[in-house]
């Protein structure tokens, strides 16, 4: 994987602002120990990077998928396991964990709401502390192994480029052992406006 | 007589987490709607005390829905609940017409300490 | 599945393709692309293309754009990669092709849809005959090709894998 470090450093700032704002709404909503964490942030060639989550352990996952539309257009996908969903759910209903057992309305509607707060706290970052002005979309579900999710997700952002910058983010419920990962991905005419940022920074 | 509250917001759970907090503090939770456009039937059907409501919808968004229930009733109390916590959508809200708003993720006390002030307050 | 030689393990990424000889295995997971799988049974070779768009066309008209992206480039590159490293003439070929399924419905028009129908034309001009085709519905594809046998094992969510 290509995976230089040369990140522009307006990315690298706008990228710790904003999954460290994303953090504390999790860590409100959550609680029982929720964090993102930024992980890396990197450019990577399309094929690469999903021939690597192809050679993974492909596990099922739902995911949501958010745009966020705007000054600098980005996207937005946050996946966990099925199973990881009941959890979610009954923590943000502060139901006993093991009380849902299926990929129920609520299951489903804990991943969704999640993709919203936490794409919300992203583009609210931007709003306030950069002036990029972004709306979320509402977000879309999606339940399909992760390899494939991550491939929708790529082809979409990349629009047709060969190379797309990358924000990997682990998204932690510690008391409860869940991690997993959260992506943003500025399209390509975003990454511009990002590196013209620095200027100002 | 319990105050009556429509819940409207794409997302069940938060539907449910409303529904809960409302109901354990004395209120009747008077229907739920998962868009705008059911949204404003349910108003017309139902006339509730309070409306929560969300922003980032499908079919049709909570400021559109405020001013389709505004046209209903301008004395409507809207409270606003979304993710989107910037100036322009706000501001936006409440120069439509809402009573007030509520950031998510949200805590129960300031939800019910917003409901009351806005079943308080005149108009 | 047994693995009982020292064949390769190959895995295609988006717009990619990857070519072996008996007893590779070649594998990739396909959402709205789609996945050509061109064997020889005489020699026992193939290889697996992952398209992403259909008609090169599309793109950039200098001529610098990944090949491998597109179903008429990318075919004419599978073909050129078997010709010259594994001696496989078209004329020795047949075709599988898997994938095109809608995955992203509300974010994304059905590319998977033109994604099939762009390689499908391009086989047909080859006239390399398509003798399996698995492709649409909502759910991803996750498909093993083994060049012993020329055998597909694919695997989709809410269905028994199958092999073709």
């Amino acid at each position: 994987m290509d995976k230089t470090h040369k990140v522009d450093k307006a990315i690298e700032l706008i990228a710790r602002i904003s999954i460290d704002r994303a953090s504390q709404s999790f860590s409100k909503i959550i609680k029982s120990g929720a964090k993102i964490e930024l992980e890396s942030i990197f450019y990577s060639d399309v094929t690469a990077l999903t021939e690597e989550a192809i050679s993974l352990k492909d596990e099922e996952v739902i995911g949501a998928f958010v745009n966020l539309a705007g000054d600098a257009p980005f996207r937005f996908l946050f996946y966990v396991p099925v199973p990881a969903s009941f959890l979610l759910a009954d923590l943000i209903l502060k139901n006993e964990p093991g009380t849902t057992k299926e990929l129920d309305e609520y299951a489903k509607s804990a991943v969704q709401e999640l993709g919203n707060i936490l794409a919300s706290s992203i583009s609210n970052t931007f709003a306030k502390d950069f002036d990029i002005k972004l709306k979320v979309t509402p977000p879309v579900l999606v339940t399909d192994l992760a390899s494939i999710l991550l491939q929708e997700y790529i082809i979409n952002a990349a629009s047709g480029k060969d190379r797309v910058l990358v924000i990997k983010s682990a998204f932690k419920v510690i008391k409860f052992g869940l991690e997993t990962q959260m992506y943003i991905v500025p399209t390509a005419e975003s990454e511009r406006i990002l590196s013209y940022l620095e200027n100002f920074l | 007589m319990p105050k009556r509250i429509l819940i409207v917001d794409d997302a069940a759970i938060i539907r449910m987490k409303l529904r809960k907090v409302l109901t354990e503090n004395g209120y009747t939770v008077a229907g739920e709607c998962a868009n705008g456009l059911q949204a404003v039937e349910k108003y017309k059907e139902l006339r509730p005390d309070l409306v929560t409501l969300d922003i980032v919808m499908p079919e049709m968004d909570g400021l559109e829905t405020l001013e389709q229930i505004l046209l209903i009733d301008e004395a409507a109390k809207v409270i606003m609940i979304t993710a989107l916590d910037q100036r322009d959508s706000l501001m936006t809200s409440i120069r439509l017409g809402a009573t007030d708003y509520i950031i998510k993720p949200f805590e129960d006390e300031r939800v019910v300490s917003t409901v009351q002030k806005a079943l308080e307050s005149k108009g | 599945m047994s693995d009982s030689s020292a064949g390769k393990r190959l895995i295609v990424g988006i717009g990619d393709l990857k070519a072996g000889k008996s007893p590779d295995e070649i594998v990739t997971t396909l959402g709205s692309c789609i996945g050509i799988i061109l064997y020889s049974a005489k020699p026992k070779v193939g290889g697996l293309l992952h398209i992403m768009m259909g008609y090169s066309s599309q793109s950039s008209k200098d001529g610098n754009f990944k090949k491998t992206k597109y179903a008429d480039t990318g075919i004419a590159e599978l073909l050129s990669v078997l010709k010259q490293e594994y001696g496989a003439n078209p004329g020795d070929l047949a075709a599988k092709v898997f994938g095109g399924a809608n995955v992203l419905q509300g974010i994304t028009a059905d590319i998977g849809a033109v994604n099939y129908s762009a390689a499908r034309q391009v086989l047909e001009s080859y006239k390399i005959p398509i003798v399996v085709t698995k492709v649409g519905g909502h759910k991803g594809y996750r498909i093993s090709f083994k060049l012993e046998t020329g055998e597909v094992l694919c695997q989709r969510l809410g269905e028994e894998a199958r092999v073709y």
